[in-house]
């Protein structure tokens, strides 16, 4: 066995708390239409998790249950152990933060600075903690210039930020990405990438909502594919992109690395991102020449 | 700009779409979305245009179908020629029967009650008989491959249906160029290829010229033969995509590279070298790996049960 | 037919008329196929001819016959209207008012709301979604909190209706919109059978009800 089977074969963080336990949920939409079909599963604290499916396969769906803006029709949901049943969305998104995928959906502030105290103050936080979290998130989305403008104004990728910004002002101990990457270039998606990697230091509980394949592998989220309102597949984005089956049927395309390496024949641990791939075709070459 | 790399012929006088001197500034605001920009574009041709948010290619896209400056008022300098109407002095209903606009989300650009009036809605507004609106409308359903669609409403649609759809109402008044703008961005992997499959397929059965703003060059590298790469609204590239991808950097422009892209850029820094092949996708990576090492990989083998051929 | 009740509605006064043509009308349901949903939207509407009875009978003094006279007038619009609305899609009324040479504009405004409706109510629960999760309650506070709580929601739903009809206005362009003072139509309005039947009704109650309403009788 060597080094990268041994990590692959090691629990999923298996001695963190779950934080978030779906059991057995159904749930239809009010004119009847199935959106989930018996989901159960679980999240837990410190871990990535990308959701991927075609559009309307379920993923936002699901998400919208753990803060409570969806009840589900059957089953339950539990958040830090307690059922939503009986709490409200605006009580749980205190501690569940979803940043939706359309900015324009919520922006209504007169500056961006209010639209970011609106969600602090509703929260009942305190002037003085206002004033500190509100300067935090205008600092780290670099939006300190902007501070003064109104939402409205600002382009598309500022105004993602913003939403960002307003959420994790509050700082929740779960962050939920819907659809992040749509509509961002290059540098949008970097700044993001490193968003995520920042929340996972600090042992938040992230999921991305996304079928963006080529940002996500690189992030090596655990992964669930959805379709139909079902969980076709829950593993390490390692073991999920095995599964040929579940991924045709999810509607989803493989990542680039993956098809190049499966079309090598080198089915090893597949690289996460290029450089990765660069060191491992390398010393296959060097190997394939001894020969 | 000496990074410019030409495929075509500047001089040629019989472009398809001539744009000279083109600069544009939205009515109130400071910035030049668009700072003399000269392109031309031949027929046939599929072009990429690539850029961070904000780089002007929108702008660029309107400017050929005359939404710029007909519909938005600003700063307009300069001539662009389109199939021999000069866009400025053209009325927008004569430019929309030379140019089709596909918008990015396929909500807003159906506005009638069933597929198939939507589909006529063109003709309808230039006066057509309903005998050869009706024909149309039929060659256009079958184009799309929407037939079974006719009578639907837009909200029993899936928005790849409604993406089909707003091509079908593009196409039917014969318009010799289509123009995507992000037309899969809001779409899933798999419904973005089949539309960028239909793309392909208007181009070479019908040899329509195609413009199209993308982000996901993996996609759409394949089925182009020149990419155009914007930035603060200059042409900072302009080329075969295989050049454009491989003779710079672009995500410094704000532009996404491919993974297979930036992997062979790691492993051959010198990918630009003359005689060199220019992979984009992963087979013709793999396939060039394996020339180079035959027997790459193949020690793997065996050691695993997921075997492929994919 | 819905012109022609109203027409008969606002002159007549006599029961036995009226009558007629509220069976009439369900008569026009059955031979529309449209009972069961007619049905339906008459439960959920009929309760106001009621109200209007009790609310005249026993609040006003007007007297049974004033009373039961009121409500099924309101009976009667209520029904026909119903009918009206069952029967004609959007579509064809888009047609109709096309047939009347309304100017295109218009037509294309009615066309655009009704489409957008169902688009912008489903704009409006995303927003409330969106701003539930950053904690906004609505249903909570006295009145002007509760007034307030609405700007959160309105805003957005302004700005996106906005952004959608920019966008529309673009596509529509895009398609020679405005190339015409007279488009054309996909379809051609055609009468048949039913048409005639239900117009020549109509053209007959109408008339009745002029004589009676000169005449207070019918012979």
């Amino acid at each position: 066995m060597n080094l990268e089977q041994i990590a692959e074969s090691a629990p999923l963080s298996e001695n963190v708390d779950s934080v978030v336990r779906f059991t057995n949920v159904d749930y239809s939409h009010p004119n009847g239409v199935p959106a989930l079909r018996g989901i159960s599963v679980e999240f837990k604290k410190g871990e990535l998790v990308g959701i991927l499916g075609a559009n309307g396969a379920g993923k936002s769906t699901l998400v919208r249950h753990i803060n409570g803006i969806l009840k589900p029709t059957h089953g339950s949901v539990e958040v830090f152990g307690e059922s939503t049943k009986n709490t409200s969305a605006a009580k749980l998104s205190r501690r569940v933060g979803i940043v939706f995928q359309n900015p324009n959906n919520q922006l209504f502030a007169q500056s961006v600075k209010s639209e970011i105290e609106f969600g602090l103050r509703n929260f009942g936080f305190d002037d003085e903690l206002v004033r500190q979290r509100t300067d935090w998130a205008l600092n780290t989305f670099s939006l300190i210039e902007y501070s003064n403008r109104a939402p409205m104004e600002l382009s598309g990728g500022e105004k993602k930020r913003l939403c960002n910004a307003l959420v994790l002002a509050w700082d929740p101990d779960i962050v939920i990405l819907d659809e992040p990457t749509v509509g961002q270039d290059s540098e949008q998606k970097e700044r993001l990438a490193q968003l995520v990697k920042l929340l996972l230091s600090e042992q938040k509980t992230i999921i991305l909502v996304s079928h963006d394949m080529e940002f996500l592998w690189p992030l090596q989220p655990r992964m669930i594919l959805m379709s139909g309102g079902k969980i076709l597949a829950d593993g390490t984005a390692q073991q999920v992109v095995r599964d040929r089956v579940s991924f045709s049927h999810a509607n989803i395309l493989a990542p680039q690395l993956v098809e190049l390496f499966t079309e090598l024949g080198d089915l090893g641990r597949f690289p996460a991102d290029e450089f990765e791939a660069r060191d491992k075709i390398r010393l296959q070459m060097t190997a394939a020449k001894e020969k | 700009m000496s990074q410019v790399l030409s495929v075509t012929p500047s001089s040629q006088a019989e472009s398809l779409i001539s744009i000279r001197a083109l600069s544009y500034r939205y009515y109130a605001s400071s910035r030049y979305v668009l700072n003399n920009v000269n392109l031309e574009i031949q027929k046939g041709e599929v072009v990429v245009i690539a850029g961070k948010s904000g780089s002007g290619k929108s702008t660029l896209l309107r400017a050929i179908n005359g939404l710029i400056p007909h519909q938005h008022s600003g700063d307009y300098s300069g001539k662009v020629i389109v199939d021999g109407l000069e866009v400025l002095s053209a009325k927008m209903s004569e430019l929309a029967t030379k140019v089709g606009y596909i918008f990015q989300n396929p909500e807003n650009q159906i506005f009638m009650f069933s597929v198939e009036r939507d589909i006529a809605f063109g003709l309808e507004n230039l006066s057509f008989k309903t005998p050869d609106i009706r024909e149309k409308v039929d060659w256009a359903l079958n184009t799309l491959g929407i037939r079974d669609l006719a009578l639907r409403a837009p909200h029993e649609l899936s928005d790849g249906q409604k993406q089909r759809v707003a091509i079908a109402g593009s196409i039917i008044m014969g318009q010799k160029i289509l123009i995507f703008d992000e037309p899969t961005s809001l779409l899933d992997p798999y419904t973005a290829s089949n539309v960028i499959r239909i793309i392909k397929n208007l181009h070479d059965d019908l040899g329509i010229t195609i413009l199209i703003v993308e982000h996901r060059l993996d996609l759409v590298s394949q089925i182009a033969n020149r990419i155009i790469v914007l930035d603060e609204g200059k042409i900072v590239f302009d080329g075969e995509p295989r050049q454009v991808m491989y003779s710079s950097n672009l995500s410094v422009h704000g532009v996404t590279e491919p993974t297979i892209i930036r992997t062979t850029k790691l492993l051959d820094p010198g990918a630009t070298g003359p005689g060199k092949s220019y992979p984009l996708t992963t087979h013709e990576l793999a396939h060039e790996l394996r020339k180079q090492v035959p027997r790459i990989g193949v020690f793997q083998k065996g050691s695993h049960e997921f075997g492929t051929n994919r | 037919m819905l012109a022609s009740a109203i027409f008969v509605v606002s002159l007549v006064s006599h029961i036995e008329v009226l009558i007629v043509l509220i069976t009439f009308t369900i008569a026009l349901t059955f031979a529309a196929k449209i009972v069961k949903r007619f049905g339906k939207s008459m439960t959920f509407f009929a309760p106001l001819a009621l109200i209007a009875f009790l609310l005249n009978y026993y609040v006003f003094p007007v007297g049974l016959l004033t009373a039961t006279n009121l409500a099924l007038r309101l009976f009667a619009v209520i029904a026909s209207s119903s009918l009206f609305f069952l029967t004609t899609t959007p579509d064809e009324l888009e047609q109709v008012m096309r047939w009347f040479h309304l100017p295109p504009d218009l037509v294309m405004i009615f066309v655009i709301a009704v489409r957008f409706v169902p688009v912008l109510f489903l704009d409006a629960l995303q927003i409330m979604d969106a701003q539930k999760s950053r904690g906004l309650e609505f249903e909570k506070g006295n009145l002007m909190k509760r007034l307030r709580n609405t700007i959160p929601l309105l805003v957005p739903l302004i700005a996106v209706a906005v952004n959608r009809s920019l966008e529309l206005a673009e596509a529509m362009d895009s398609r020679a919109y405005g190339a015409t003072k007279r488009p054309t139509s996909l379809y051609v309005l055609k009468y048949n059978f039913s048409d005639y039947f239900t117009t020549i009704a109509g053209i007959v109650m109408s008339s009745f009800g002029i004589y009676f309403a000169l005449f207070g009788r019918l012979w």
